[in-house]
């Protein structure tokens, strides 16, 4: 059997097989889809926010109107006590409460100060967030509003009282997400991860089928197997890469910062590693319904290690240890860096060079599985 | 029908995957889970601080970042430098305090502290931009209020005029904002609900595996089903509640409801899934298949709880997608007993949010009875057996 057989008897094994079909082609689409569908508002606006207004004065008014004003807040109700407000967020009535107390303009003007309260559900942390932003915007600005109507009421020039209140200027500014938004945030690393682990199971499940039977894979040596196979699948991954990271970016709005170049140079690594992983990977399996499973299973943990989520700084160093084996972890790392944060081939060279480590690695042990898996005789029965 | 649940446990005992995934699995998936977000808040992140004022002033606030949990600052010589370990993920946020600093402050004119953070890792740059707002914002008062003094303000009043209106915040539920309350469980819960499919799945699988479709059908297809949920109904509700031990008996976090109503919810989570799987193994009788496809639906499950981006504000398809998802529904339940403490009323309007579900039991029934006619026939075309 030439290579050029075997690439051809590969292709037509993955095409035809349905249950890697539907992980490989069907997967890779649907998700494409499906991850980023629940972030696609990207932000978190009008958090619904119930107001105990115990004073009922003119600057309480104020304060509820600008609450009401700030985007990530809407004013859904105002009710008399805490208790009633508790229960508004309990039935999902509302996900924040604002505690105007008595005497707050006149503890003011007398220039006594008063303290407002702000209560947000934070069983939810991104609307806890928006609804503290938006209340601690709004009480900054009533306190500044009490200050410059002193200021001036002493007789100070507007334009000095100004800004005598902002002495200095804070500018916090995002950087490589500009727009704070989810998907840019969630998608890079996710679809990474969606290619690495569809590449697995296609890998897995078409090993597993057939190290017990006979078939044209037993009309090769090991090594052409593994390099054939790479070959197809490294064929059908560049181009489902090329729609994740070209196409899908763009469409969901992803910051690109590298260069097609830079990009696919990065990438190759990962294919190739992340393929020969798979057919390593494979020789563990005879039950085609397994190497699913475990990936299934472990692609969440994945996710967690590769550092966008949680902070590699705060996970246990054994865990991280443990990830390095994972082609897709210095992938999502490497990609983060190069094409959204906009790091120097340089730097993330070391990456580039671990994914070559892991191919080289992955290599060996497949040589060996496969070497193992068809060196013992088919199932006489089938 | 004890025979029949001796039949599963037999094959459970028999199938080292499946003795793995109710067993082990679960265990070591949970330690890990836990292990890895087991910092519980972020803190000492670090965060490059460029210096170019190099005055008494900028040292002081450049020591109120350094005093703050979150942030761990770093000085950088340049910007040149500090941008880079920004950009190679290093650093998280980056401060600068620009040249003359204290002496604009002092003359009046109003200079500017610039701070960029990495909002590409989202979680880490928001907290950390609100952290050292914060520490900034509490350093710089305290340069005011030596300029109120000054001017003879006592100091009582003096901090009064500087902050006339003062808050108090309350993160209502999770009252540290930790982590651990927020995202393990939801996440434990795709966890379980993925070994729950699995192990169901393969529990159906493995008569197709091992040929015994007939034996299935002879001994009466509802029976068994029966006898498959009464094993792994109770085996998978037991992870459930080892996962409620763990996280509010050995870890503490706060529960305000009792734990009958989470297994009650959990047994209603289960038997949707157990429907959903049903449907798919009777559509597609392939044991790869079966997998393949239960992953596809079941794998991106945790994005559509709604706990890490609110379910209003994903668009009408997501919210309906969301509402295939047994995990969703019961991650309602979950939030209602852990923090609002609320009653078995609430929870039975809960459970009849799952009445679509009662759908798929007429499609399961023409789906078996569809497969079961085609093995009729197969075996009385080869009236020797299958083989």
């Amino acid at each position: 059997m030439t290579f050029w057989q075997f690439l051809l008897a590969d292709l037509r094994a993955i095409v035809t097989d349905k249950a890697i079909a539907i992980t490989l082609f069907g997967g890779v689409l649907f998700y494409s889809v499906l991850y980023p569908l629940p972030y696609l508002n990207q932000v978190p606006t009008e958090q619904m926010l119930v107001v105990i207004d115990h004073d009922g004065s003119s600057l309480s008014r104020r304060l509820i109107r600008h609450a009401d004003a700030s985007p990530k807040i809407t004013v859904t109700g105002r009710v008399s006590t805490i208790e009633t407000a508790q229960s508004w967020i309990e039935s999902g009535r509302a996900n924040g409460l604002l505690v105007i107390p008595h005497g707050f303009r006149k503890d003011l003007m007398l220039g006594r100060g008063s303290t407002l309260s702000y209560g947000g559900d934070a069983n939810y942390f991104l609307i806890y967030s928006a609804v503290v932003e938006g209340l601690v915007s709004v009480g900054l600005d009533a306190g500044k509003y009490v200050q410059l109507v002193g200021l001036l009421a002493h007789g100070e020039n507007a334009k000095a009282a100004e800004r005598s209140l902002n002495a200095v200027k804070l500018n916090s500014v995002p950087a490589f997400n500009p727009s704070l938004g989810y998907t840019p945030y969630v998608v890079p690393g996710v679809l990474l991860l969606v290619l690495h682990q569809t590449l697995l199971i296609g890998t897995g499940i078409l090993g597993a089928g057939q190290w017990q039977n006979q078939g044209y894979w037993r009309r090769v040596s090991p090594l052409m197997l593994i390099s054939g196979r790479i070959c197809v699948f490294f064929l059908i991954y560049t181009l489902f890469t090329s729609l994740y990271v070209g196409h899908c970016y763009y469409w969901y709005g992803v910051s690109v910062q590298a260069t097609l170049w830079q990009v696919a140079l990065f990438l190759l690594p990962f294919l190739l590693s992340t393929a020969v992983t798979g057919i390593a990977f494979s020789c563990l399996f005879t039950r085609r319904d397994l190497p699913t499973q475990v990936l299934l299973l472990i692609s969440m943990p994945i996710l967690f290690v590769s550092g966008f989520v949680w902070p590699l700084e705060l996970i246990p160093d054994p865990l991280i240890w443990i990830s390095t084996i994972i082609p897709a972890v210095p992938a999502i790392i490497g990609m983060l860096q190069l094409n959204q944060m906009g790091a120097s081939w340089a730097s993330i060279m070391p990456l580039w060079l671990h994914l070559w480590g892991l191919f080289a690695l992955f290599f060996m042990l497949a040589l060996y599985g496969v070497n193992k898996r068809l060196k013992r005789e088919p199932n006489s029965e089938l | 029908m004890t025979s029949l649940i001796r039949r599963e446990l037999k094959a459970l005992w028999n199938d080292p995957w499946q003795f793995a995934l109710v067993t082990y699995i679960p265990i070591l998936g949970i330690i890990s889970l836990w292990w890895l977000f087991s910092a519980g808040m972020p803190r000492q992140l670090p965060v490059a601080i460029v210096d170019h004022d190099q005055s008494q002033l900028s040292r002081m606030l450049a020591r109120r970042i350094q005093a703050s949990p979150a942030a761990k600052p770093i000085g950088y010589q340049d910007i040149a430098s500090a941008k880079r370990a920004m950009t190679q993920g290093e650093v998280y946020a980056l401060v600068v305090l620009p040249y003359r600093l204290k002496r604009d402050l002092l003359t009046g004119h109003s200079p500017t502290i610039e701070i960029r953070y990495n909002s590409q890792f989202l979680l880490v740059g928001k907290l950390l931009s609100s952290q050292i707002q914060l520490s900034l914002a509490d350093g710089l008062l305290h340069v005011a209020s030596k300029k109120q003094l000054a001017l003879g303000v006592p100091k009582a009043q003096a901090e009064i005029n500087l902050r006339p209106v003062t808050s108090q915040t309350t993160a209502l539920y999770n009252s540290n904002s930790n982590y651990i309350g927020f995202l393990v469980p939801p996440v434990l819960l795709a966890l379980g609900q993925l070994l729950a499919m699995l192990v169901f799945a393969n529990s159906l699988n493995r008569e197709l595996r091992l040929n015994t479709m007939s034996e299935w059908f002879s001994l009466g297809t509802r029976r068994v089903l029966f006898a498959k949920m009464l094993v792994y109904t109770p085996l998978i509700v037991l992870q459930g509640r080892f996962i409620l031990a763990v996280l509010y008996q050995f870890l503490n976090l706060p529960l305000a409801g009792g734990f009958g109503l989470l297994l009650v919810a959990q047994v209603a989570m289960l038997l949707a899934v157990w429907l959903i799987v049903l449907v798919i193994f009777f559509l597609l009788q392939d044991c790869a298949r079966v997998i393949s496809f239960c992953t596809a639906l079941f794998a991106p499950a945790f994005p559509f709880m709604g706990i890490t981006f609110p379910t209003l504000d994903m668009p009408m398809l997501a919210q309906l997608w969301r509402k295939l998802m047994p995990s969703s529904h019961y991650i309602d339940t979950h939030v209602g007993v852990v923090s609002y403490g609320q009653g078995w009323d609430t929870l039975a309007d809960q459970l009849i949010n799952y009445w679509g579900f009662l759908f798929l039991v007429p499609v399961i029934v023409f789906l078996a009875k569809r497969v079961k006619r085609a093995h009729l026939a197969e075996q009385s075309h080869s009236p020797e057996g299958a083989k």
